[in-house]
């Protein structure tokens, strides 16, 4: 076996300049899922009517199946979707012009939302009682003793949880290659295919991935001292 | 005036408050003694609905609240105007001792950042914790912790500080500077109820002592006439147990036997 040890370095070359597009498509789902995580936790705490068997269906389903189907729902069934809705209110949209990119964004954030559910879950529970008693006992409304003393303690609990799905996450965009997205995955197969130096592509894409997550694991650790103030007691 | 009337709650079917009264007068207070399992802290609890009773009413001044037909609005009305201090302290663990007094005056009464912070650094001077504005619950003591947790109840001027055992989960020395503190603002004329296993502070400090058994108030009146004279049976055996008195006369009882 002979490695062709310069081409790592062109394939490199290659993939430095999609990595910002790769964090983009991990940050956005995690962001867009943090937010339905949110909402969907204080509905399963309020168990507000309607909503919350929703919510249940809604976890269970992205929980129990890939996230390559997901992508896939979403990117083949939405277009069709939007071309119906179109069509009945007589609008005219080309669902084609709107960039791959999107509906894997889309895809991830429904998926990136059915785990954080269950990590901010976790969080809520471990928060003690005592303290949702107290800020209950001044007057506040559920919302404010859920925004104000709840969820900020839930999520620093559930933190490395949280950056272990992080991680998790950059490696998943790597399956919107399937669906020609120029990420990481995606150009390392683009560039080999040119002298067909498979081989040397994927270790020049593993090396980025590591050095990305080791970045990540990198912040996790900084932001674990700054929060150790408090945790002490936990 | 803060009023509780005929207050029934039960847990699981089981009566653990079977309408209980208690009457509170402006700059009074009161200290609610009795055993372990007789409803004084379900009743402390019911009176700013943490605990919600099955019936009963609530006056707070001039408004009336029939348990039965709470709203949301009733209820933090209710809580806006009264305060609790808690047998385990319950800081907010996230948040600085400042911070834990400025929370309810920002989010509850809408006072701008400048003012909450003058009113927390007041109070906290009161408690003797003005050196340790900037510091996390957890790195101070049980008794630093649990007088933030008396600035923070004082903060929001309320018209009844609810006390449950606050020194109760303290180690013995750090008692005392939490009586301490909770004499101090007794003296300064704040209504208070006391749910408290320190007699010394139910003697000294209340104005009344109330006395509950199995759910039911039994006996209330002076510290003087219920710890000198009390009338029911139950008080009497309750006060004997809890003086050391009644164990020392056992012991020479038994001594006197022995030489017999």
């Amino acid at each position: 076996m002979n490695l062709d040890i310069p081409f790592i370095g062109v394939a490199l070359q290659a993939m430095v300049k999609v990595i910002p597009l790769t964090i983009l498509m991990t940050i956005l789902p995690i962001i867009f899922g943090l937010l339905i995580a949110i909402v969907i936790s204080f509905i399963q705490i309020r168990h507000i009517k309607f909503m919350e068997p929703l919510s249940h269906f809604y976890t269970s389903f992205f929980r129990s199946t890939p996230a390559i189907l997901h992508i896939m729902l979403i990117y083949l069934g939405l277009p069709a979707l939007i071309k119906l809705v179109a069509d009945l209110m007589y609008i005219s949209v080309d669902p084609n012009k709107i960039p791959v990119v999107v509906f894997v964004i889309m895809a991830l954030s429904l998926t990136a939302g059915a785990y954080l559910i269950e990590i901010i879950r976790s969080g809520i529970i471990s928060v003690d009682h005592g303290q949702i008693e107290a800020a209950y006992s001044t007057g506040m409304t559920h919302k404010e003793v859920f925004q104000r003393i709840l969820l900020p303690q839930a999520i620093d609990i559930a933190f490395p949880n949280f950056t272990n799905l992080l991680i998790g996450f950059l490696h998943t965009t790597s399956i919107a290659s399937i669906i020609a997205v120029p990420e990481i995955t995606g150009t390392a197969n683009i560039v080999a295919a040119d002298n067909y130096s498979f081989l040397e592509a994927f270790i020049a894409a593993g090396i980025i991935y590591w050095i990305l997550s080791l970045i990540i694991e990198y912040i996790q650790s900084i932001a674990e001292k700054r929060r150790s103030v408090y945790k002490e007691e936990f | 005036m803060f009023q509780a009337k005929n207050i029934v709650k039960s847990f699981n079917g089981i009566e653990v408050l079977k309408g209980v009264d208690l009457s509170v007068k402006t700059g009074e207070v009161i200290a609610i003694l009795g055993p372990s399992g007789s409803g004084k802290t379900t009743l402390l609890r019911s009176l700013n609905l943490l605990e919600k009773p099955e019936q009963g009413e609530i006056i707070v001044g001039n408004k009336l609240i029939n348990v039965n037909k709470t709203n949301q609005q009733d209820i933090l009305e209710l809580r806006k105007r009264t305060s609790m201090v808690f047998q385990h302290y319950n800081l907010f663990k996230h948040k600085t001792i400042l911070q834990n007094v400025t929370e309810a005056l920002i989010v509850v009464q809408k006072k701008t950042k400048k003012e909450a912070v003058k009113i927390a650094i007041s109070e906290l001077e009161k408690v003797g914790l003005g050196d340790k504005l900037d510091q996390y619950p957890s790195q101070l003591s049980g008794g630093q912790q649990q007088r933030a947790g008396i600035a923070r109840a004082l903060a929001i001027n309320p018209e009844i500080i609810l006390f449950d055992e606050p020194t109760a989960s303290l180690d013995p020395e750090l008692v005392g500077e939490v009586l301490e503190v909770m004499l101090k603002i007794a003296n300064q004329g704040v209504t208070m109820v006391v749910v408290t296993h320190e007699m010394e502070f139910a003697k000294h400090v209340a104005d009344k002592v109330v006395f509950m058994d199995q759910g039911k108030v039994i006996e209330e009146g002076t510290p003087h006439e219920i710890f000198n004279y009390p009338k029911q049976e139950r008080t009497k055996k309750f006060l004997q147990k809890v003086s050391p008195d009644y164990i020392f006369k056992l012991k020479e009882q038994r001594q006197l036997q022995h030489t017999l």
